[in-house]
């Protein structure tokens, strides 16, 4: 057994020992997850899906390295999994069911963009009217837009001259100028 | 030319003012700078007959703007507009001429994806007093992720009956979230059509009483 062997032998014993929690620790979670909101409000979605609002209840040193640990990996995959090349990929699906106003989350992953917007009935087709805000994810751009109950047809407008589906939606069949839109449906009720 | 002459002339041109239609209010008003001149003038008189015609001109205008921004020529964009105007009336005509202006455009949209005007007659006779609109919609966006579109008739007709507006786009998302995983188009809605059936003949016989119209989720 090589000097490297032995040491990353060495590392494994150490990661193979069981982590120790506070024992409130698991209380405490399920504590957090029983005040939290059920799912199925568009608003309750867009709520949970606010970047980095969110605190981590860590218990013991020992069980903050595990759950660092355990984010660091899911970061990872997620960047991996979000890095789909230049056509964008999306992270929500803009639907809402709601009475009135719906308050819908458009988001869209593009690295390397320098500006994104939305284009669509919903503000008169104006390339400029509502830019996309950057989140500290990298390529991650996202917006909320209020829509009254109907069916709304849009694209995204990438860096003034790409237009970009989204991939979470589903596309129109009525696209009469070449580049396809998506469309969104808000119900009245 | 006595008094009385001339102020039958001024009462003439006066009346003329009043007859013709005013050349700027019959104009929309967001059309202008967006279009060439030329484009707007022929834009502007489709909208004044959908006008005319008891049609909604919201559509229309949407459908001239999104060809200025997207860069289209101008007779790309005047047929675009007259296409889906002729969409509109056909619409109108099998939805009702009560039918909603949201619900003619979501009924155009189908047409576009290929349903019959008899198709959206027929889901009227189902949902006689409820809104189309995201039926109508969902019909469309399932032909969208590759349904046939007599399969996804069929399917919102059958959800017609009991469904209401987020039992539809609950439906929707599920056999979009199925097709996305790897599922045929048309095997996800079978599949999820269905769950939803069972769910709403469950509920039928579990509430004895209840009205077949109450909201279920399924």
């Amino acid at each position: 057994m090589s000097e490297h062997d032995e040491w990353f032998e060495q590392v494994a014993q150490v990661l193979r020992e069981p982590v120790r929690l506070d024992p409130s620790f698991d209380r405490r979670v399920m504590d957090e997850v029983a005040r939290s909101p059920a799912p199925g409000s568009r608003l309750r979605v867009l709520e949970l899906r606010r970047p980095f609002a969110g605190r981590l209840p860590l218990a013991s040193p020992l069980g903050g390295a595990a759950l660092a640990a355990a984010a660091l990996v899911g970061v990872l995959i997620g960047r991996s999994w979000l890095a789909q090349g230049d056509t964008g990929a999306a992270l929500s699906t803009p639907v809402a069911a709601t009475v009135g106003v719906a308050p819908v989350q458009f988001v869209i992953v593009v690295p390397g963009a320098s500006s994104v917007t939305l284009v669509g009935d919903f503000n008169d087709w104006s390339r400029t009217a509502t830019p996309l805000e950057p989140a500290p994810s990298d390529g991650v751009w996202s917006v909320t837009v209020p829509l009254q109950a109907g069916r709304y047809r849009y694209a995204f407008l990438v860096d003034g001259s790409r237009w970009l589906t989204d991939p979470s939606a589903p596309r129109t069949l009525d696209d009469d100028f070449g580049p396809p839109n998506s469309v969104v449906t808000v119900g009245a009720t | 030319m006595t008094m009385l002459q001339r102020m039958c002339g001024m009462v003439g041109i006066a009346a003329l003012f009043v007859a013709l239609p005013d050349p700027v209010g019959a104009q929309e008003p967001r059309l202008q700078g967006r279009l060439q001149d030329a484009v707007r003038v022929e834009v502007d008189a489709l909208l004044l007959q959908a006008r005319e015609a008891g049609l909604p001109t919201e559509p229309l205008v949407d459908r001239a703007l999104e060809g200025a921004s997207k860069g289209a020529s101008g007779e790309r964009i005047v047929a675009a507009v007259r296409r889906l105007a002729g969409e509109l009336e056909t619409a109108r005509d099998a939805m009702g001429q009560r039918a909603r202006p949201e619900e003619l455009a979501a009924g155009a949209s189908a047409l576009r994806a290929g349903a019959a005007p008899e198709d959206l007659s027929r889901l009227r006779g189902y949902r006689p007093d409820q809104s189309l609109t995201v039926a109508v919609a969902v019909l469309a966006d399932l032909v969208a992720v590759g349904v046939p579109v007599d399969t996804a008739v069929a399917a919102v007709l059958v959800l017609a009956g009991a469904a209401d507006d987020a039992d539809y786009i609950a439906f929707r998302r599920s056999v979009e979230r199925d097709v996305a995983l790897g599922a045929s188009p048309v095997a996800a809605l079978g599949v999820r059509l269905d769950a939803a059936t069972a769910v709403a003949e469950g509920i039928l016989d579990q509430g004895a009483g209840r009205t077949p119209t109450a909201p279920r989720k399924p």
